[in-house]
Protein backbone atom coordinates (compact mmCIF):
# COMPACT_ATOMS: atom_id res chain seq x y z
CA UNK A 1 0.00 0.00 0.00
CA UNK A 2 1.13 3.55 -0.75
CA UNK A 3 0.45 6.04 2.02
CA UNK A 4 0.10 9.82 1.64
CA UNK A 5 3.70 10.26 2.77
CA UNK A 6 5.04 7.56 0.40
CA UNK A 7 3.14 9.04 -2.51
CA UNK A 8 4.55 12.49 -1.84
CA UNK A 9 8.11 11.22 -1.47
CA UNK A 10 7.94 9.22 -4.70
CA UNK A 11 6.48 12.12 -6.66
CA UNK A 12 9.09 14.57 -5.33
CA UNK A 13 11.86 12.14 -6.35
CA UNK A 14 10.36 11.61 -9.81
CA UNK A 15 9.95 15.35 -10.37
CA UNK A 16 13.69 15.83 -9.90
CA UNK A 17 14.30 13.80 -13.04
CA UNK A 18 11.86 15.82 -15.16
CA UNK A 19 13.53 18.65 -17.04
CA UNK A 20 10.55 20.42 -18.61
CA UNK A 21 7.14 21.26 -17.17
CA UNK A 22 4.62 18.43 -17.45
CA UNK A 23 0.93 18.69 -16.61
CA UNK A 24 -0.95 15.48 -15.91
CA UNK A 25 -4.09 14.43 -14.07
CA UNK A 26 -4.47 12.17 -11.06
CA UNK A 27 -7.43 9.83 -10.85
CA UNK A 28 -8.56 6.94 -8.65
CA UNK A 29 -7.07 6.43 -5.21
CA UNK A 30 -4.31 8.98 -5.82
CA UNK A 31 -6.87 11.70 -6.47
CA UNK A 32 -8.88 10.59 -3.43
CA UNK A 33 -5.77 10.89 -1.27
CA UNK A 34 -5.17 14.45 -2.49
CA UNK A 35 -8.82 15.22 -1.73
CA UNK A 36 -8.46 13.87 1.82
CA UNK A 37 -10.84 10.97 1.26
CA UNK A 38 -8.35 8.12 1.57
CA UNK A 39 -5.14 7.47 3.43
CA UNK A 40 -3.60 4.81 1.22
CA UNK A 41 -3.87 3.34 -2.24
CA UNK A 42 -2.61 0.33 -4.16
CA UNK A 43 -1.20 2.34 -7.03
CA UNK A 44 -0.62 5.85 -8.31
CA UNK A 45 -2.88 6.56 -11.30
CA UNK A 46 -1.88 9.35 -13.65
CA UNK A 47 -3.46 10.41 -16.95
CA UNK A 48 -1.26 12.21 -19.50
CA UNK A 49 -2.54 14.17 -22.45
CA UNK A 50 0.53 13.68 -24.62
CA UNK A 51 2.82 10.74 -25.31
CA UNK A 52 5.79 13.09 -25.02
CA UNK A 53 4.88 13.94 -21.42
CA UNK A 54 4.27 10.31 -20.56
CA UNK A 55 7.65 9.31 -21.98
CA UNK A 56 9.42 12.07 -20.06
CA UNK A 57 7.73 10.91 -16.86
CA UNK A 58 8.56 7.28 -17.55
CA UNK A 59 12.18 8.14 -18.19
CA UNK A 60 12.38 9.92 -14.84
CA UNK A 61 10.66 7.05 -13.06
CA UNK A 62 13.03 4.48 -14.48
CA UNK A 63 16.06 6.32 -13.08
CA UNK A 64 14.59 5.56 -9.63
CA UNK A 65 14.66 1.84 -10.32
CA UNK A 66 11.05 1.33 -11.42
CA UNK A 67 10.62 -1.48 -13.92
CA UNK A 68 8.07 -2.01 -16.67
CA UNK A 69 5.16 -4.25 -15.82
CA UNK A 70 2.68 -6.07 -18.03
CA UNK A 71 -0.65 -4.27 -17.69
CA UNK A 72 -2.57 -7.44 -18.63
CA UNK A 73 -1.70 -8.83 -15.17
CA UNK A 74 -3.90 -6.18 -13.58
CA UNK A 75 -6.29 -5.07 -16.31
CA UNK A 76 -6.58 -8.23 -18.41
CA UNK A 77 -7.11 -7.81 -22.14
CA UNK A 78 -9.06 -4.58 -21.93
CA UNK A 79 -8.77 -1.56 -24.18
CA UNK A 80 -6.73 1.48 -23.24
CA UNK A 81 -4.67 -0.20 -20.56
CA UNK A 82 -2.01 2.02 -19.05
CA UNK A 83 1.74 1.67 -19.24
CA UNK A 84 2.73 0.35 -15.85
CA UNK A 85 5.91 0.66 -13.83
CA UNK A 86 6.59 -0.87 -10.44
CA UNK A 87 8.90 -1.13 -7.49
CA UNK A 88 8.50 -3.99 -5.00
CA UNK A 89 6.21 -1.85 -2.83
CA UNK A 90 4.58 0.59 -5.24
CA UNK A 91 3.07 0.73 -8.70
CA UNK A 92 2.35 3.59 -11.06
CA UNK A 93 -0.26 3.34 -13.85
CA UNK A 94 0.37 5.79 -16.68
CA UNK A 95 -2.71 6.35 -18.85
CA UNK A 96 -2.75 8.33 -22.06
CA UNK A 97 -5.97 10.30 -22.67
CA UNK A 98 -8.16 7.24 -22.13
CA UNK A 99 -8.88 5.35 -18.93
CA UNK A 100 -10.13 1.87 -19.80
CA UNK A 101 -13.77 2.56 -20.82
CA UNK A 102 -13.62 6.35 -20.71
CA UNK A 103 -11.90 9.23 -22.43
CA UNK A 104 -10.39 11.78 -20.08
CA UNK A 105 -12.31 14.47 -21.92
CA UNK A 106 -11.60 18.19 -22.24
CA UNK A 107 -14.54 18.78 -19.86
CA UNK A 108 -12.93 16.50 -17.28
CA UNK A 109 -9.64 18.34 -17.73
CA UNK A 110 -11.36 21.67 -17.22
CA UNK A 111 -13.08 20.44 -14.06
CA UNK A 112 -9.77 19.35 -12.51
CA UNK A 113 -9.05 22.50 -10.50
CA UNK A 114 -6.84 21.38 -7.60
CA UNK A 115 -3.15 21.65 -8.43
CA UNK A 116 -0.33 19.82 -6.66
CA UNK A 117 3.04 20.85 -7.99
CA UNK A 118 6.15 18.73 -7.59
CA UNK A 119 8.90 20.78 -9.26
CA UNK A 120 8.30 20.45 -12.97
CA UNK A 121 5.55 17.91 -12.46
CA UNK A 122 2.16 19.58 -12.18
CA UNK A 123 -0.59 17.22 -11.11
CA UNK A 124 -4.20 18.27 -11.36
CA UNK A 125 -6.70 16.30 -9.33
CA UNK A 126 -9.70 14.96 -11.23
CA UNK A 127 -13.01 16.33 -10.03
CA UNK A 128 -15.11 14.13 -7.72
CA UNK A 129 -17.78 13.73 -10.41
CA UNK A 130 -15.23 12.35 -12.83
CA UNK A 131 -13.82 10.02 -10.19
CA UNK A 132 -17.31 8.54 -9.82
CA UNK A 133 -17.71 8.18 -13.58
CA UNK A 134 -14.36 6.46 -13.99
CA UNK A 135 -15.03 4.14 -11.09
CA UNK A 136 -18.51 3.16 -12.21
CA UNK A 137 -17.39 0.74 -14.90
CA UNK A 138 -14.98 -1.36 -12.85
CA UNK A 139 -17.39 -3.58 -10.87
CA UNK A 140 -14.94 -3.89 -7.96
CA UNK A 141 -16.39 -3.78 -4.46
CA UNK A 142 -13.71 -1.40 -3.25
CA UNK A 143 -14.61 1.03 -6.03
CA UNK A 144 -18.23 1.00 -4.93
CA UNK A 145 -17.08 1.81 -1.38
CA UNK A 146 -14.97 4.65 -2.77
CA UNK A 147 -17.95 5.99 -4.72
CA UNK A 148 -20.11 5.93 -1.58
CA UNK A 149 -17.38 7.72 0.34
CA UNK A 150 -17.11 10.42 -2.34
CA UNK A 151 -20.88 10.91 -2.40
CA UNK A 152 -21.08 11.08 1.38
CA UNK A 153 -18.33 13.68 1.68
CA UNK A 154 -18.81 15.88 -1.37
CA UNK A 155 -21.54 17.96 -2.92
CA UNK A 156 -22.63 16.04 -5.97
CA UNK A 157 -24.24 17.75 -8.90
CA UNK A 158 -26.01 14.80 -10.52
CA UNK A 159 -26.49 16.71 -13.76
CA UNK A 160 -22.71 16.86 -14.25
CA UNK A 161 -22.60 13.06 -14.09
CA UNK A 162 -25.41 12.63 -16.62
CA UNK A 163 -23.97 15.29 -18.93
CA UNK A 164 -20.52 13.71 -18.85
CA UNK A 165 -21.97 10.27 -19.62
CA UNK A 166 -23.75 11.80 -22.60
CA UNK A 167 -20.51 13.49 -23.64
CA UNK A 168 -18.62 10.20 -23.36
CA UNK A 169 -21.25 8.61 -25.58
CA UNK A 170 -20.72 11.33 -28.17
CA UNK A 171 -16.99 10.55 -28.01
CA UNK A 172 -17.76 6.93 -28.89
CA UNK A 173 -17.65 5.40 -25.42
CA UNK A 174 -20.77 3.30 -25.60
CA UNK A 175 -20.58 1.81 -22.11
CA UNK A 176 -20.68 5.15 -20.33
CA UNK A 177 -24.44 5.68 -20.09
CA UNK A 178 -25.22 2.08 -19.18
CA UNK A 179 -22.48 1.87 -16.52
CA UNK A 180 -23.48 5.14 -14.89
CA UNK A 181 -27.19 4.40 -15.09
CA UNK A 182 -26.71 1.00 -13.48
CA UNK A 183 -24.55 2.45 -10.73
CA UNK A 184 -26.96 5.28 -9.92
CA UNK A 185 -29.93 2.89 -9.88
CA UNK A 186 -28.07 0.64 -7.46
CA UNK A 187 -27.08 3.54 -5.22
CA UNK A 188 -30.66 4.73 -5.25
CA UNK A 189 -32.17 1.33 -4.49
CA UNK A 190 -29.65 -0.28 -2.15
CA UNK A 191 -27.60 2.43 -0.52
CA UNK A 192 -30.06 5.18 0.40
CA UNK A 193 -28.49 7.66 -1.97
CA UNK A 194 -31.09 10.05 -3.32
CA UNK A 195 -30.46 10.38 -7.02
CA UNK A 196 -32.91 12.82 -8.68
CA UNK A 197 -35.45 10.99 -10.82
CA UNK A 198 -34.94 13.28 -13.81
CA UNK A 199 -31.24 12.32 -13.89
CA UNK A 200 -32.08 8.60 -13.95
CA UNK A 201 -34.73 9.24 -16.57
CA UNK A 202 -32.28 11.18 -18.70
CA UNK A 203 -29.77 8.32 -18.56
CA UNK A 204 -32.35 5.65 -19.47
CA UNK A 205 -33.68 7.83 -22.31
CA UNK A 206 -30.15 8.17 -23.62
CA UNK A 207 -29.71 4.42 -23.40
CA UNK A 208 -32.97 3.79 -25.28
CA UNK A 209 -31.86 6.21 -27.97
CA UNK A 210 -28.51 4.45 -28.14
CA UNK A 211 -30.20 1.04 -28.55
CA UNK A 212 -32.56 2.35 -31.20
CA UNK A 213 -29.76 3.87 -33.26
CA UNK A 214 -27.78 0.62 -32.98
CA UNK A 215 -30.78 -1.36 -34.23
CA UNK A 216 -31.20 1.05 -37.13
CA UNK A 217 -27.55 0.64 -38.02
CA UNK A 218 -27.86 -3.15 -37.99
CA UNK A 219 -30.95 -3.08 -40.18
CA UNK A 220 -29.39 -0.57 -42.54
CA UNK B 1 -20.85 3.30 20.84
CA UNK B 2 -17.53 4.37 22.38
CA UNK B 3 -16.13 0.97 21.52
CA UNK B 4 -17.12 1.40 17.85
CA UNK B 5 -15.48 4.82 17.65
CA UNK B 6 -12.23 3.42 19.04
CA UNK B 7 -12.25 0.86 16.19
CA UNK B 8 -13.04 3.40 13.46
CA UNK B 9 -10.20 4.08 11.03
CA UNK B 10 -8.41 7.35 11.67
CA UNK B 11 -9.18 8.76 8.22
CA UNK B 12 -12.91 8.05 8.61
CA UNK B 13 -12.89 9.61 12.04
CA UNK B 14 -11.08 12.68 10.70
CA UNK B 15 -13.61 13.02 7.87
CA UNK B 16 -16.46 12.66 10.41
CA UNK B 17 -15.26 15.50 12.66
CA UNK B 18 -13.57 17.56 9.93
CA UNK B 19 -13.42 21.27 10.76
CA UNK B 20 -12.69 23.48 13.75
CA UNK B 21 -13.03 21.65 17.06
CA UNK B 22 -12.32 21.86 20.77
CA UNK B 23 -12.20 18.91 23.17
CA UNK B 24 -15.78 19.77 24.15
CA UNK B 25 -17.12 19.71 20.59
CA UNK B 26 -15.40 16.36 19.97
CA UNK B 27 -16.92 14.97 23.18
CA UNK B 28 -20.34 16.09 22.04
CA UNK B 29 -19.98 15.03 18.42
CA UNK B 30 -18.70 11.55 19.18
CA UNK B 31 -20.52 11.10 22.46
CA UNK B 32 -17.34 10.12 24.34
CA UNK B 33 -15.81 11.22 27.63
CA UNK B 34 -12.97 13.75 27.89
CA UNK B 35 -10.20 11.16 28.20
CA UNK B 36 -11.32 9.35 25.05
CA UNK B 37 -11.71 12.62 23.14
CA UNK B 38 -8.11 13.50 24.04
CA UNK B 39 -6.91 10.03 23.06
CA UNK B 40 -8.70 10.26 19.68
CA UNK B 41 -7.09 13.65 19.10
CA UNK B 42 -3.72 12.08 19.88
CA UNK B 43 -4.41 9.35 17.33
CA UNK B 44 -5.42 11.83 14.63
CA UNK B 45 -2.46 14.10 15.40
CA UNK B 46 -0.08 11.18 14.91
CA UNK B 47 -1.46 10.79 11.37
CA UNK B 48 -0.95 14.49 10.69
CA UNK B 49 -4.67 15.28 10.54
CA UNK B 50 -4.66 17.88 13.35
CA UNK B 51 -3.33 21.44 13.46
CA UNK B 52 -3.49 22.95 16.95
CA UNK B 53 -3.77 26.66 17.61
CA UNK B 54 -4.77 28.67 20.67
CA UNK B 55 -7.54 31.25 20.78
CA UNK B 56 -7.33 34.65 22.48
CA UNK B 57 -7.89 33.16 25.95
CA UNK B 58 -5.35 30.37 25.46
CA UNK B 59 -7.85 27.59 24.79
CA UNK B 60 -6.71 24.92 22.33
CA UNK B 61 -8.50 24.92 18.98
CA UNK B 62 -8.05 21.90 16.71
CA UNK B 63 -8.27 22.17 12.93
CA UNK B 64 -9.03 18.62 11.89
CA UNK B 65 -8.86 17.49 8.27
CA UNK B 66 -7.31 14.56 6.41
CA UNK B 67 -5.97 17.20 4.02
CA UNK B 68 -3.65 18.45 6.77
CA UNK B 69 -1.56 15.30 6.29
CA UNK B 70 -0.90 16.11 2.65
CA UNK B 71 1.44 18.95 3.61
CA UNK B 72 2.97 21.12 0.91
CA UNK B 73 2.96 24.91 0.79
CA UNK B 74 0.62 27.07 -1.22
CA UNK B 75 1.39 30.40 -2.87
CA UNK B 76 -1.40 31.97 -0.81
CA UNK B 77 0.31 30.85 2.41
CA UNK B 78 3.54 32.55 1.29
CA UNK B 79 1.58 35.66 0.33
CA UNK B 80 -0.23 35.78 3.67
CA UNK B 81 3.02 35.33 5.59
CA UNK B 82 4.53 38.34 3.85
CA UNK B 83 1.70 40.75 3.14
CA UNK B 84 -0.42 42.74 5.60
CA UNK B 85 -3.41 42.23 3.30
CA UNK B 86 -4.38 38.59 3.80
CA UNK B 87 -6.14 36.57 1.15
CA UNK B 88 -8.64 33.76 1.51
CA UNK B 89 -9.17 31.41 -1.38
CA UNK B 90 -10.84 28.10 -2.10
CA UNK B 91 -8.33 27.47 -4.85
CA UNK B 92 -5.79 24.72 -4.15
CA UNK B 93 -2.30 25.02 -5.59
CA UNK B 94 0.23 23.27 -3.38
CA UNK B 95 3.94 22.97 -3.90
CA UNK B 96 5.99 20.06 -2.58
CA UNK B 97 9.69 19.41 -2.16
CA UNK B 98 10.53 23.02 -1.29
CA UNK B 99 8.92 26.36 -0.59
CA UNK B 100 8.26 28.73 -3.47
CA UNK B 101 10.43 31.85 -3.23
CA UNK B 102 9.01 35.35 -2.76
CA UNK B 103 10.06 36.07 -6.34
CA UNK B 104 8.14 33.05 -7.68
CA UNK B 105 5.12 33.98 -5.56
CA UNK B 106 5.13 37.54 -6.90
CA UNK B 107 5.23 36.36 -10.52
CA UNK B 108 2.56 33.73 -9.84
CA UNK B 109 0.08 36.32 -8.58
CA UNK B 110 0.84 38.96 -11.22
CA UNK B 111 0.10 36.25 -13.80
CA UNK B 112 -3.29 35.68 -12.18
CA UNK B 113 -4.40 39.13 -13.37
CA UNK B 114 -6.74 39.50 -10.40
CA UNK B 115 -7.00 42.92 -8.78
CA UNK B 116 -7.41 41.57 -5.24
CA UNK B 117 -4.18 39.62 -5.52
CA UNK B 118 -2.38 42.53 -7.21
CA UNK B 119 -3.18 44.77 -4.23
CA UNK B 120 -1.95 42.20 -1.72
CA UNK B 121 1.12 41.23 -3.71
CA UNK B 122 2.58 44.76 -3.75
CA UNK B 123 3.90 44.14 -0.23
CA UNK B 124 6.13 41.35 -1.54
CA UNK B 125 8.38 43.93 -3.21
CA UNK B 126 9.60 44.72 0.29
CA UNK B 127 10.90 41.17 0.65
CA UNK B 128 12.60 40.80 -2.72
CA UNK B 129 16.23 39.84 -2.27
CA UNK B 130 17.04 38.05 -5.49
CA UNK B 131 16.41 40.61 -8.23
CA UNK B 132 18.27 38.41 -10.66
CA UNK B 133 15.74 35.58 -10.14
CA UNK B 134 12.84 38.03 -10.36
CA UNK B 135 14.20 39.41 -13.64
CA UNK B 136 14.52 35.97 -15.19
CA UNK B 137 11.11 34.80 -14.03
CA UNK B 138 9.48 38.01 -15.28
CA UNK B 139 11.25 37.69 -18.63
CA UNK B 140 10.24 34.06 -18.96
CA UNK B 141 6.61 35.01 -18.30
CA UNK B 142 6.85 38.11 -20.50
CA UNK B 143 5.75 40.43 -17.71
CA UNK B 144 8.91 42.51 -17.21
CA UNK B 145 7.13 45.83 -17.73
CA UNK B 146 4.26 44.80 -15.46
CA UNK B 147 6.70 43.96 -12.66
CA UNK B 148 8.50 47.28 -13.14
CA UNK B 149 5.26 49.26 -13.10
CA UNK B 150 3.86 47.50 -10.02
CA UNK B 151 7.19 48.02 -8.25
CA UNK B 152 6.91 51.77 -8.83
CA UNK B 153 3.34 51.73 -7.48
CA UNK B 154 4.49 49.80 -4.43
CA UNK B 155 7.29 52.34 -3.81
CA UNK B 156 4.68 55.11 -3.68
CA UNK B 157 2.47 53.48 -1.06
CA UNK B 158 4.60 51.08 0.98
CA UNK B 159 7.55 52.33 3.02
CA UNK B 160 11.00 50.70 3.15
CA UNK B 161 11.01 49.06 -0.25
CA UNK B 162 14.57 48.55 -1.45
CA UNK B 163 15.72 50.25 -4.63
CA UNK B 164 15.41 48.24 -7.77
CA UNK B 165 18.85 47.56 -9.25
CA UNK B 166 19.66 49.92 -12.14
CA UNK B 167 20.36 46.96 -14.39
CA UNK B 168 16.89 45.49 -13.80
CA UNK B 169 15.25 48.81 -14.57
CA UNK B 170 17.33 49.48 -17.69
CA UNK B 171 16.64 46.05 -19.10
CA UNK B 172 12.96 46.09 -18.22
CA UNK B 173 12.03 49.58 -19.43
CA UNK B 174 10.26 49.64 -22.79
CA UNK B 175 12.46 50.58 -25.70
CA UNK B 176 11.34 52.19 -28.93
CA UNK B 177 7.78 52.28 -30.08
CA UNK B 178 5.96 49.79 -27.91
CA UNK B 179 2.24 49.51 -27.34
CA UNK B 180 0.61 49.91 -23.96
CA UNK B 181 -0.22 46.63 -22.20
CA UNK B 182 -3.04 45.87 -19.81
CA UNK B 183 -2.32 43.93 -16.61
CA UNK B 184 -6.03 43.35 -16.17
CA UNK B 185 -8.03 43.79 -19.35
CA UNK B 186 -9.73 47.20 -19.77
CA UNK B 187 -8.57 48.49 -16.37
CA UNK B 188 -6.42 51.58 -16.13
CA UNK B 189 -5.46 54.02 -13.41
CA UNK B 190 -6.29 57.63 -12.95
CA UNK B 191 -3.73 58.11 -10.15
CA UNK B 192 -0.62 56.46 -11.58
CA UNK B 193 -0.52 58.03 -15.04
CA UNK B 194 3.23 58.82 -14.85
CA UNK B 195 4.08 55.22 -14.04
CA UNK B 196 1.80 54.00 -16.81
CA UNK B 197 3.61 56.29 -19.24
CA UNK B 198 7.06 55.22 -18.03
CA UNK B 199 6.41 51.48 -18.37
CA UNK B 200 3.77 51.59 -21.10
CA UNK B 201 1.54 49.47 -18.90
CA UNK B 202 -1.97 50.28 -17.73
CA UNK B 203 -2.16 49.86 -13.98
CA UNK B 204 -5.48 48.48 -12.73
CA UNK B 205 -5.20 50.26 -9.37
CA UNK B 206 -5.92 53.67 -7.91
CA UNK B 207 -4.66 55.17 -4.65
CA UNK B 208 -8.01 54.47 -3.00
CA UNK B 209 -7.53 50.73 -3.62
CA UNK B 210 -4.32 50.86 -1.60
CA UNK B 211 -5.72 52.67 1.46
CA UNK B 212 -5.14 49.62 3.65
CA UNK B 213 -1.38 50.00 3.29
CA UNK B 214 -1.59 53.44 4.91
CA UNK B 215 -3.26 52.17 8.10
Amino acid sequence: MITIKDQQEVLVKISKGISKEITAYTIGGTAMMFLGLKDSTLDIDIVFTSEEDRSAFKKAVKTLGFEDMDSAIVYGKRDNCPDMVKLPDSRIDLFLNEVISFIFSKNMQARAKEIHQFGNLILKVADVHDLIIMKCATNRIKDKDDILKIIKNSQINWDILADEAEHQLSLGKEQAVLSLGTLLEELNNNHNVEVPKQVLDKLWNLLEKQIRSKKKLRKG
Amino acid sequence: MQHLIMKERNIDLAIRIEGINTVETIKKELNVNRARAIYLLYRLRKEGFVITKRNSVGKRIYYISPKNAIGGTSYVEILNQNSPIKMVTSEVHKIYGGKPSIEETLIHFINKKDIRYLISVLALFRKIKNWHELYHLAKENEILREVGALYDVARQVIPKIRKMPKRFQNNALPKGNVHYKYIVDKFQSSDFKAIEKKWKVFIPLNLADLEEYKR
